[in-house]
């Protein structure tokens, strides 16, 4: 359990650091400038909370609160991503954005709503300050992202818009991470300590699979989908004097 | 615990339907020739015809309004249905646009942008036609579909023939639209 839980912590960051590297030396870093951010800071908290856990004697406030204000940063970051994936996917097309925008902002708010009332009726979140902030946090920034990455792919596959960069496999990644995370941060906010551990092990076992979607995203549906040559064909060429026939026609 | 139990089954909701949504985004065929079979007949004439409101105004004067209402359902029913198609064969030109968006020459580019915009912009309007439509069945009065819809579909066609004109290969959609 214990060889488990470390390679779930230190495995994930090491792919995500190959990651970074890669998304870097492909200069893909100006696409999602945001995401980039956020993929870089979580390594740094890696770095912190991996540091503090490893000092004697194990410095149990310091660690939480930095666990606390590291889940707050980090969440910020992942709602901007989502709003930058949005911006790249859908609301880059024009004639999507009037409607989307706001339609986005609605899902937004409703999940926001959804988020505070439910926070403030779990029974588990009121052991202390540092974990309850935490939970607050943790379970609200998945709650809002799982939905919006909901939302996201509902309005491509609606209006069969086609997501061909790797945007889709980070869209993906966050989706599932924060599904999962949303099933174990419920778990957790309801039973507390009693479920601490395994919620934890969930939890980077999720951001495990995202990281690897990622990775993937990033060397496999990053091609570009096939396209016909240019070259021309009488077949064709037949075709289109008929079509312009009929049309001179109407 | 109620609570907690109707998150766990959200959660789990959710990834079931990321999965499900991001399987059906990614296994979706790049073969246009496969997709060019799929293009359904639409007739924009005849469809203007089902939504014209002097159509309907002749219809409602010379017939009685039980015989009305029956052959209203009968046009909006056939309406939904051209809606349908226009609405699935916009989703295949769009493919073809994001092709045409790759090509080398900017003039295909451009075309292709223009053909992607109306795409979405015609999809987008489905979506809003489409209950308008079932509602006009049950309130005959009520105007169903805005003659931008046909316009839309016409200038969609008519950018294919122009993509086709600049030497882009459409596989023969344009004349099965």
């Amino acid at each position: 359990m214990l060889f488990a839980g470390y390679y779930l912590w230190i495995a994930p960051h090491v792919f995500l650091g190959v990651f970074l590297i890669f998304l870097v030396r492909r200069k893909l870093q100006r696409e999602l400038p945001i995401f980039t951010c956020y993929v870089a800071f979580e390594l740094i908290q890696f770095l912190v909370l991996f540091t503090l856990a490893l000092r004697s004697p194990f410095p149990n406030g310091i660690y939480n609160w930095t666990l606390v204000f590291g889940a707050g940063i980090g969440s910020t970051l992942q709602l901007g991503v989502i709003y930058e994936l949005a911006s790249e996917l859908l609301l880059s097309r024009s004639p999507l954005k009037p409607v989307l925008r706001p339609v986005l902002q609605i899902v937004l708010a409703v999940l926001l709503l959804g988020a505070a009332g439910a926070s403030g009726a779990f029974s588990g979140i009121s052991v202390q300050s540092a974990t309850n902030t935490f939970q607050t946090i943790d379970f609200s920034s998945n709650l809002i992202e799982a939905g919006m990455v909901l939302a996201l792919f509902v309005f491509a596959r609606v209006l069969r818009v086609s997501w061909h960069s790797w945007g889709a496999g980070v869209v993906l990644g966050f989706g599932v991470a924060a599904s999962i995370d949303l099933v174990s941060a419920a778990l957790r906010a309801e039973w507390g300590k009693r479920v601490f551990i395994a919620a934890d092990i969930t939890q980077m076992a999720a951001f495990h699979v995202c990281v690897v979607i990622w990775l993937g995203s990033l060397f496999l549906v990053g091609r570009t989908p096939p396209f016909p040559d240019g070259k021309l064909k009488i077949s064709d060429l037949e075709l289109w004097d008929q079509e312009l026939q009929r049309m001179v026609q109407r | 615990m109620t609570i907690a139990i109707v998150f766990v089954c959200i959660g789990l909701l959710a990834l079931a339907l990321i999965i499900y949504l991001a399987k059906g985004h990614l296994s979706r065929s790049g073969d246009l020739e496969k997709l060019a079979v799929q293009l359904r007949p639409v007739d924009v004439s005849a469809f203007c015809n089902l939504i014209s409101v002097s159509e309907q105004e002749y219809l409602r004067e010379n017939l009685p309004p039980r015989e009305f209402r029956s052959i209203h359902r009968e046009r909006m029913a056939a309406a939904v249905e051209y809606v349908r198609c226009a609405a699935h064969n916009a989703s295949i030109l769009m493919r073809l646009a994001e092709a045409a968006r790759q090509h080398s020459d900017p003039s295909v580019r451009q075309a292709g942008e223009k053909l992607l915009e109306n795409g979405l912009r015609l999809r987008l309007y489905a979506i809003q036609v489409i209950p308008r439509v079932y509602l006009s069945m049950a309130f005959p009065n009520a105007r169903p579909v805005p003659g931008i819809f046909a316009d839309t579909y016409d200038t969609m066609s008519r950018q294919v023939v122009t993509l086709s004109c600049l030497h882009f290969p459409t596989h023969g959609m344009s004349s099965a639209l």
